[in-house]
């Protein structure tokens, strides 16, 4: 049994795909690992991360299943699942094997793998859609936008393509407190940028301390008015609201006043 | 406008509080149905599926910035809170307020658009123009790329609604009452033959519309998001079944994208409006949503589901289990080789489920416990299922006996047993109406889940 050892990354889980293939390995003697469990009677191989091969193995997928499967696999590789790496690596040989359509490689759910990584790619596109709507920005003393959120799934290159789509002449900064990094984008750039923050140098943003706009303040108030007065008194229900959004989101918006 | 001077010079806040309040009622809050990305230049995108930013007290979605352009009205329908007869305080937005305030939203991630209706100052044509004012000015000078929805208001000059309808995402005309009877009774200004004219000038629009994007790619487009419409359910005695047969006629002969049902709130005390002592009809909503989902997604029709002699749907089951335990002819059905139109029609598999089956028994014969772990709701669906010819559980295909099954609060069938227990009957049982109803509303009501 080889187990390869890789970061919780989807290029790092990539370059193992690319590794154990060249090192011809048999698909049952390999296990691919984001922790640090240790296996009895097993050989550990650390993998380094290489752009380059994940690059390949990228390609491949789109070119093998389209592009829809290879999003569900980016997606199943962003949740936060232990066996993630593993499933992926099972369904992307099975898909290679038979030679399923594009499109069709997360079909067969009767397999447990396949349906892992369908129902982790599933758990990651709800989070993605929820977070859409519920991250909440700030308007910075200078102009900037600043948004802060915990999400379970890494999130944070998928949210950040889509608001760098939707403000292309905003700067803006969207903080991930539990991975520790930040996606950046600068006003009229196409481009974002995302920094890893290293864990010993402390929280990289004090949220206390940054200094909001004027407007913020009656723009936020204007927004929690607007929440307060659009709900119709007789049809309230709480447990309803709380169905539609769970109470972890609302620390951070706006309108539950926490922000 | 002299008369709304008043109005004009009140605190951004109490207006926002007012035009707010005044449009909280239209149930219609979706996003949905564009899908444009940024242009790189302007602000904004939209996104088929459409976002929900939050979700209000009552459970129903924001999305958009719901207001009034204004709550100034010369009609007096008597179930509108807006009503020219009410003594409220009237006021006004300038176009200038609500684009900024679309926009300052709209960058802090508040909202997904605006949502832009109004009552009917000095005459149709009038307020259509200042609702088109508006637009024009965030669309162009404000350079808003996000979904708009707007209200056509019937009686308007057909022009004003064809150049606002390029601005739009959405447009709507609110059918109000189901049936023409019901809107002579409680909105003696309005008349369906106004309301049904400018749905049908969106409707042709949209189709000319569509042959010019053919002929020229970059052509503007009008209402990309299909237009839809609005019912009040239970101000006036119409059916269920008049009511859904009124929703498939809108979808058939208008092209409406969606046909929106508001349970009626009683906020002016008339003779003519009904009394609701238990609150408005969430229930009755609820299932008519469902058959609505029944109608769009599901294939089928209104005269299946319902009829003259059955005209209200069942409070305790569902519209498609309604449907299915009155035609066990057709089930069970066996699920490795049933058509998908004939899954969709078995409780408890729906869309998505359906073409999950499909998919998955390519590769292989489905038993029940791939089929649990691929979400299907086997607790609604043993009945009527099979797999390799097989049932679940040791079940009966007897109407009475599913009927009580789906309405028991608990689960209580076992492997290998019918579950059948003997009771003594009593002179006040009334079998399946023993379950309480209550409890179900409040689960259920996934009402303005729009």
């Amino acid at each position: 049994m080889y187990v390869y050892r890789c970061e919780d990354t989807q290029e790092s889980i990539f370059t193992a795909i690319y590794n154990v293939y060249e090192e011809h390995r048999q698909r049952e003697e390999v296990r691919l690992e984001i922790t640090d469990e240790p296996l009895l009677f097993a050989e550990d191989i650390f993998v380094e991360t290489d752009y380059a091969k994940a690059g390949r193995v990228a390609e491949t997928i789109i070119r093998r299943f389209g592009r829809q499967d290879c999003h569900s696999i980016s997606y199943a590789l962003a949740a936060d699942n232990p066996d993630k790496a593993q499933a992926v690596y099972r369904v992307i040989m099975m898909g290679l094997k038979e030679n399923v359509r594009h499109g069709h490689l997360l079909d067969n759910l009767a397999d447990d793998n396949v349906r892992l990584v369908f129902s982790l790619a599933g758990y990651t596109g709800r989070e993605y859609d929820h977070l859409r709507g519920f991250m909440r920005f700030e308007e910075l003393e200078n102009g900037a936008l600043y948004a802060r959120f915990a999400p379970r799934s890494n999130l944070l290159p998928f949210l950040m393509g889509h608001f760098a789509d939707r403000l292309p002449a905003e700067n803006f900064v969207i903080y991930d407190e539990k991975r520790k990094c930040m996606g950046v984008h600068k006003a009229g750039c196409i481009q974002w940028y995302l920094m890893m923050c290293d864990e010993n140098t402390g929280e990289p943003i004090e949220h206390n301390r940054l200094k909001l706009s004027e407007g913020e303040e009656e723009y936020s108030e204007l927004f929690k008015w607007f929440c307060e007065k659009i709900a119709v008194r007789e049809r309230r229900s709480l447990s309803l609201q709380r169905k539609m959004l769970p109470l972890r989101f609302r620390g951070y918006m706006t309108e539950f006043g926490n922000n | 406008m002299e008369f709304l001077t008043a109005g004009q010079d009140m605190p951004l806040m109490d207006k926002l509080a007012i035009l707010t309040g005044a449009a909280k009622y239209d149930v219609a809050c979706t996003s949905s149905g564009v899908d444009r990305r940024g242009s790189g230049s302007s602000v904004g995108s939209c996104v088929a599926s459409g976002i929900c930013h939050s979700f209000s007290s009552d459970g129903r979605c924001i999305s958009l910035l719901k207001i009034l352009m204004t709550n100034e009205c010369i009609y007096d329908c008597k179930y509108c809170i807006n009503r020219r007869s009410n003594d409220t305080l009237r006021t006004i937005f300038t176009p200038d307020e609500i684009c900024t305030l679309t926009m300052e939203f709209y960058r802090r991630n508040y909202i997904e658009g605006l949502f832009l209706s109004s009552g009917i100052v000095n005459s149709p044509t009038y307020t259509m123009e200042l609702i088109f004012r508006t637009l024009f000015l965030l669309r162009r000078k404000y350079r808003f790329n996000g979904y708009i929805h707007v209200k056509a208001i019937p009686g308007a000059a057909p022009e004003l609604i064809r150049q606002t309808g390029f601005l739009a995402d959405r447009m709507s005309c609110n059918l109000e009452l189901p049936t023409a009877d019901g809107l002579k009774a409680l909105a003696p200004n309005k008349h369906r033959k106004s309301i049904l004219t400018p749905m049908r000038q969106i409707q042709e629009e949209i189709h000319s519309n569509r042959n010019e994007l053919v002929l020229y790619r970059n052509a503007p487009k009008f209402v990309a998001g299909g237009q839809s419409t609005q019912m009040i359910v239970g101000a006036t005695g119409e059916s269920d079944y008049q009511i859904m047969s009124v929703a498939q006629g809108l979808y058939e002969r208008f092209e409406l994208k969606r046909v929106f049902y508001s349970a009626f709130v009683r906020v002016n005390d008339d003779k003519n409006l009904p009394v609701l002592p238990g609150g408005p009809p969430l229930m009755r909503e609820h299932r008519l949503y469902q058959a609505d989902w029944l109608l769009r997604f599901y294939g089928f029709k209104a005269e299946e589901l319902l009829s003259e002699d059955r005209p209200f749907f069942n409070v305790l089951l569902d519209p498609k289990e309604d449907w299915a335990v009155r035609h066990l002819e057709q089930f069970p059905v066996e699920i490795n080789s049933a058509s998908y139109d004939m899954l969709l029609r078995v409780p408890g598999i729906g869309v998505n489920s359906a073409r999950r089956i499909v998919a998955a028994r390519r590769s292989g014969r489905l038993n029940f416990d791939n089929l649990r772990k691929m979400g299907i709701v086997l607790k609604r669906a043993l009945y009527f299922i099979t797999c390799s010819g097989k049932m679940m559980y040791n079940t009966k295909l007897d109407e009475d006996y599913i009927v009580r099954r789906l309405t028991e609060s608990k689960d209580r069938i076992r492997l290998g047993s019918d579950a059948m227990t003997f009771r003594q009957m009593s002179l006040f049982d009334d079998g399946a109406f023993q379950a309480d109803v209550k409890q179900e509303e409040k689960i259920h009501t996934v009402v303005g889940e729009v």
